[in-house]
């Protein structure tokens, strides 16, 4: 059907415009004239958001240019998330993030959790300033799949060997993944305090989180 | 050529009077570049985060951290949120090892920012403490220079209104942000001419939320450089010269250095310096020892560094980004014993 399809690539066109006026009209068009809504959320919204996210890799999008797209792409969502029916819902790989104690820097943080959840995963936000401990008890709890842990600032690098040494303590450390990234961090760093997974920008994480859950069958529900 | 006073070659290097340099003097400026470590403070006794709030124990702890650590400079003060508190911002001023952060930003949004009257402030929270402590130490240390540090624009608004929310609105509230920054400017600014006033010798200015990586060249012309420069305007009438420290990678924005009417350029540990001043002959750098090093490496690796970028023709040398405050004082001192022997500059 090619309406369907038009509907779906000007949803995405509008979210890498940052119209969110537009986004909105179109998350009711999609809802009046009865368009699958999931269809609409994965070519549509998330397409757009994965197109912002290579802009943002490619330097053309920075920041703000992001978190405006972003903002677009959840209020459509926001409309279209009620018509959805529970199975189509699906029950997602669980993350749990946020940005490591003594930071409080957390655009980082927010921009891993815009890419993450577009990208399908269900996001547990800590906030900023949390302490290791916080992440491997809340990952516990929800049973998750992975912690992503960010810091932009060197001072802090410490508490993220910390979660990696808690999760062992735990007995959590086969069954949690643990994603790491912000200014300072490096894949050398990543691989030194045993995380799993390092990611530069936002963009990547979400191949990064993807490439973990699919070499990791046993845990993926 | 007489050994110059460390204000001396300071200012020699800020001021392009190279005959008056005999090697790069090695200084940490202060604010998001505090070197108060934790290690020298349980030496002293003398401890953060009282001293955040005390003339005195600010004063002491500066004479601390000056004579542990071989920097060539008192920075203060040892936090950057002196300003976003007299603003409005609610702040916890940490603990000896915690630096002081922003708990809860004042305003939602930019559209909600009250513009409070510079002069109260600037009479307000800990403002006539940093004050009053560049008073002392200018005047018992007039050899030593003291560096005046300020929280950069862009940061100082992302600490009034949430970051997210900030960042946003540069798009899609332009004006509005313009009339924000143009506020947190004159507060800076005018905070910078007292600070001058009181005996600073220079000025420094520490924008993390204003890196090239978060606001890419557009954004960064539009609001980081022109506001950077209505500050460092102000701060050259007054007298002295300006330091910018810019964090992360400068790729998106290095083209814009140029139009920084700032002395000296100081950046992260991902650029290279030295490619830095061949692209742009006569620009003054400083840096940019890894602050990664500096707490994880060993004193040899630091001092080897530390000379590659004295052979280099840094102009300054000075840690690359904020400092750990678990550093340790011997990889301090390795790096500024390998800043201040002397060699033959070719």
């Amino acid at each position: 059907m090619g309406d369907k399809k038009q509907l779906f690539q000007d949803m995405s066109d509008a979210v890498v415009a940052m119209d969110e006026e537009r986004v909105v009209a179109l998350a009711r068009t999609v809802i009046e004239s009865k368009v699958d809504v999931y269809e609409a959320i994965e070519n549509g919204l998330s397409h757009g958001m994965e197109r912002a996210g290579q802009l943002f890799e490619e330097e053309e999008y920075f920041v703000p240019e992001l978190l405006v797209c972003s903002d677009a792409m959840y209020a459509g969502l926001d409309l279209l998330r009620p018509h959805l029916t529970q199975c189509e819902g699906g029950s997602k790989h669980k993350v749990v993030i946020g940005v490591i104690e003594g930071d409080t820097h957390d655009i980082g943080k927010n921009l891993v959790k815009i890419m993450l959840e577009t990208g399908g995963f269900e996001l547990h936000d800590l906030g900023r300033d949390v302490p290791a401990a916080r992440f491997v008890q809340k990952a516990g709890e929800i049973d998750a799949d992975i912690i992503a842990i960010s810091t932009l600032m060197t001072t802090t690098m410490d508490g993220m060997a910390e979660v990696v040494k808690l999760l062992e303590k735990e007995n959590l450390r086969d069954r949690v993944k643990v994603i790491v990234g912000g200014g300072p961090i490096s894949q050398g760093f990543a691989a030194r305090i045993g995380a799993d997974g390092y990611a530069a920008h936002a963009g990547a994480a979400v191949n990064v989180a993807r490439g973990l859950m699919n070499g990791d069958r046993a845990h993926a529900r | 050529m007489e050994t110059p006073t460390p204000k001396e070659r300071l200012l020699g290097v800020l001021n392009k009077e190279q005959e008056l340099v005999d090697r790069p003097p090695v200084i940490c400026v202060g604010g998001m570049m505090n070197a108060a470590v934790v290690e020298i403070m349980e030496r002293t006794g003398r401890r953060l985060p009282e001293g955040h709030g005390d003339v005195d124990l600010m004063v002491q702890i500066a004479l601390d951290v000056y004579e542990q650590t071989g920097f060539e400079n008192f920075g203060l003060p040892f936090c950057m949120t002196v300003e976003a508190e007299v603003a409005g911002s609610d702040i916890s001023l940490g603990s000896l090892s915690c630096e002081p952060k922003i708990e809860k930003e004042a305003y939602p949004s930019v559209s909600d920012v009250e513009f409070r009257d510079v002069e109260d402030m600037l009479r307000s929270g800990r403002i006539p403490v940093v004050l009053g402590a560049i008073e002392k130490l200018s005047r018992s240390h007039p050899h030593v220079p003291v560096t005046g540090t300020l929280t950069g624009p862009i940061s100082l608004a992302a600490s009034l209104v949430d970051p997210v929310t900030f960042y946003k609105e540069l798009h899609l509230k332009r004006e509005r942000s313009h009339e924000v920054l143009d506020y947190v400017s004159n507060l800076l600014a005018a905070f910078a001419e007292r600070m001058v006033e009181h005996g600073a010798s220079c000025i420094a200015i520490g924008d993390p939320s204003a890196t090239g990586e978060i606001l890419g060249p557009h954004a960064f012309k539009e609001y980081a450089v022109r506001y950077i420069n209505r500050i460092a305007d102000r701060v050259r009438i007054a007298g002295v010269p300006v330091i910018l420290h810019i964090c992360g990678n400068i790729g998106s924005v290095k083209h814009l250095l140029p139009e920084l009417r700032v002395d000296a350029i100081s950046t992260d540990v991902v650029v290279s310096l030295v490619r830095l001043k061949e692209e742009f002959p006569g620009l003054v750098t400083m840096g940019n020892v890894s602050t990664y090093l500096l707490e994880f490496g060993d004193p040899d690796r630091v001092a080897r560094t530390t000379t590659r970028l004295v052979d280099e023709g840094i102009d300054i040398i000075a840690p690359a980004c904020g400092l750990s405050t678990s550093t340790s004082l011997a990889l301090i001192r390795a790096m500024t014993d390998a800043a201040k022997e002397t060699r033959p500059r070719g």
